[in-house]
């Protein structure tokens, strides 16, 4: 079968070129966008989606993980008691400013437990033992935390409320979306540090389900225990988490406009492209139908041009948004693109290709046969 | 045998209020294996005689047999009349400037259905026919304006076509390449008995015509 669509495509190849390019651009745009909208929510919730816990206990209406609320400590006896439940635990996530070496101060988010290996918190530990912070004046810092910290190293000492801590060890991939640095200290230590606020107090409650327990009835049950506060699972308590930075930040709504701009750049040349191509030849379209073809042949042209277009601008655009990924991850980004949204994007460069080229349809669709007769 | 049958053909344009008669009234017939060449002046009509006999545009009244089958219907129908009973041969030779000669010939041939080598072969027989198989490989742009009107003749007989029709074959050639031209079409409807219409200004046409139409203000002339 001669392939004339191809054979089109590639007599001008300059405006294939461009073509190809325009919807490479798009995809690269549009995957990198994502990608970024995807790694900044990644870091909304990582010590949620990475602990070691079934439900979430919280105080009522709490907006997510890092704007936690206190409540009494205590709370967390009525949840061990509950049927189904194997172990509860509580949890303070609060902020505490940390003193450097040159004088200034940041601002920390603490994650405070009693067993940190019980709940896999942190979950990646780059040296150091978690277990050293029931030992008292101790503290574990993220990788992380060196942007805004300056260097550190183990043994070394940073004050925290005025409290010396000495920093037992340092985690990896513990962020926070506000990109607060993240520490872990024991769960009395921080109660100490910061007793008007967290004397008696706990931020969460983690719970672990027994084996086979029925997650909505412990639900309930929890819920009846303690009316004033909420209760979620895992992927609940992440969700509402993301959707609180995605509403109240803007980076869901600009995430959207860069993704609807990259596919608008790229019907946009597409259609353009492909329309004024069918344009230059439209007496070839014409003497198609003249020696006998008709305009389901000629759909079948313009249909294979678009998917070229489409296959090679998306495979070149992939690649574009790859090889950017260094670049954003030393500026401390992440890129996330997980293999669903590539197929996703794939699918809708297909589609929106061949949607570009309908406006060519609806030209050779009229296409007199008769103007081969013209000179 | 007759092959193709007008009757009383006529074509009316509109442009706004205004209505141009283009043919009144034509009628003819094309016997297989006969050459007839239509003469007439600019806007006498033949263009737009042989786009109706070609199935290209529609007759605005009078009626229309290819094969004693009568012609209408929707553009889909004609087009399919067109692919299994019409050749092509136009003046600008309109080949496809992004394929070869083979592929140019091989296309028309895939439009009626045959793909793959038996279409490849078919087109390479066709190229031979007409003289030009050592130039399959070349694209338009590097052949003379006799080859490609050779290679334009070799597509128009892919659908093995029992009207051929040709619009001024000859005008862009020079005399001794239009002369081989004119040969091949005469041998083509001879040796394969297919009816050939040519629309030409060209007196030499004559010279291979069985039989000559003169068309003046829409009317053939007997």
């Amino acid at each position: 079968m001669v392939d004339l669509a191809l054979k089109i495509l590639l007599h001008d190849k300059l405006r294939f070129t461009i073509t190809v390019a325009g919807v490479a651009f798009a995809v690269a745009l549009v995957l990198s966008q994502i990608g970024l909208f995807f790694g900044l929510l990644s870091n909304a919730t990582p010590t949620i989606r990475n602990a070691n816990a079934d439900l979430w206990v919280t105080s009522h209406n709490t907006p997510n993980v890092d704007f936690a609320h206190e409540f009494p400590e205590t709370y967390v006896n009525r949840v061990r008691s509950v049927p189904g439940v194997a172990k509860a635990d509580n949890l303070i996530v609060t902020f505490m400013n940390i003193s450097l070496p040159n004088g200034a101060e940041e601002g920390g988010v603490f994650y405070a437990l009693d067993d940190f290996s019980a709940w896999n918190l942190p979950w990646r530990v780059k040296e150091g033992n978690i277990q050293d912070l029931r030992r008292g004046e101790f503290i574990f810092l993220d990788e992380s935390a060196k942007r805004r910290l300056g260097d550190f190293a183990l043994g070394d000492f940073r004050e925290v409320q005025h409290n010396r801590l000495r920093i037992a060890g340092q985690s990896q991939d513990a962020k926070s979306f506000t990109t607060t640095p993240v520490s872990f200290i024991d769960f009395r230590r921080a109660q100490e540090m910061n007793p008007d606020l967290l004397k008696g107090k706990t931020s969460y409650i983690l719970v672990k389900l027994a084996p086979g327990a029925d997650v909505k009835a412990v639900k309930a049950e929890i819920r009846r225990r303690l009316p004033f506060n909420d209760v979620y699972t895992t992927n609940e308590w992440a969700t509402k988490s993301e959707a609180y930075w995605i509403k109240n930040t803007g980076i869901g709504l600009n995430a959207f406009l860069a993704v609807f701009l990259g596919v608008l750049v790229g019907v946009v040349v597409v259609a353009q492209t492909l329309y004024t191509s069918t344009m230059e030849h439209i007496k070839e379209f014409g003497t198609v139908k003249a020696i006998g073809g008709s305009n389901a042949d000629i759909y079948r042209i313009l249909a294979r041009q678009a998917t070229i277009a489409a296959a090679l601008g998306f495979i070149l655009g992939l690649g574009l948004a790859f090889a950017q990924k260094p670049a954003i991850e030393a500026m401390a980004l992440k890129l996330i693109m997980p293999a669903s949204t590539i197929a996703v994007v794939a699918i809708g460069t297909l589609l929106l290709c061949l949607a570009s080229a309908m406006v060519s349809f609806r030209k050779v669709a009229n296409v007199d046969p008769g103007l081969v007769f013209r000179s | 045998m007759t092959v193709l049958e007008a009757r009383d053909i006529t074509k009316t344009y509109q442009e706004g209020a205004q209505e141009t008669t283009v043919l009144r009234g034509v009628s003819m017939d094309l016997l297989a294996g006969e050459v007839v060449t239509l003469e007439g002046p600019s806007g006498s009509g033949k263009t737009t005689l042989l786009q109706i006999l070609g199935c290209i545009l529609s007759p605005s009244g009078g009626e229309l047999r290819i094969h004693e089958n009568p012609v209408a219907g929707h553009s889909a129908h004609l087009a399919a009349i067109r692919r299994r009973n019409i050749g092509f041969v136009f003046q600008q030779f309109n080949l496809f400037p992004s394929l070869n000669a083979l592929e140019n010939v091989q296309y028309a041939i895939n439009l009626k259905g045959v793909k793959g080598s038996a279409a490849k072969s078919e087109a390479g027989a066709l190229l031979d026919a007409v003289g030009l198989s050592d130039r399959a490989n070349y694209l338009p742009r590097d052949l003379s304006g006799g080859q490609k009107q050779r290679v334009a003749i070799a597509r128009a007989l892919a659908c093995k076509p029992s009207v051929l029709l040709a619009d001024e074959p000859t005008a862009n050639l020079d005399s001794a390449v239009g002369a081989q031209i004119l040969e091949l079409f005469r041998d083509l409807a001879k040796r394969e008995n297919r009816a050939l219409l040519i629309v030409t200004h060209d007196p030499k046409v004559r010279s291979i015509a069985d039989r000559v139409l003169q068309i003046h203000d829409g009317r053939l002339r007997p």
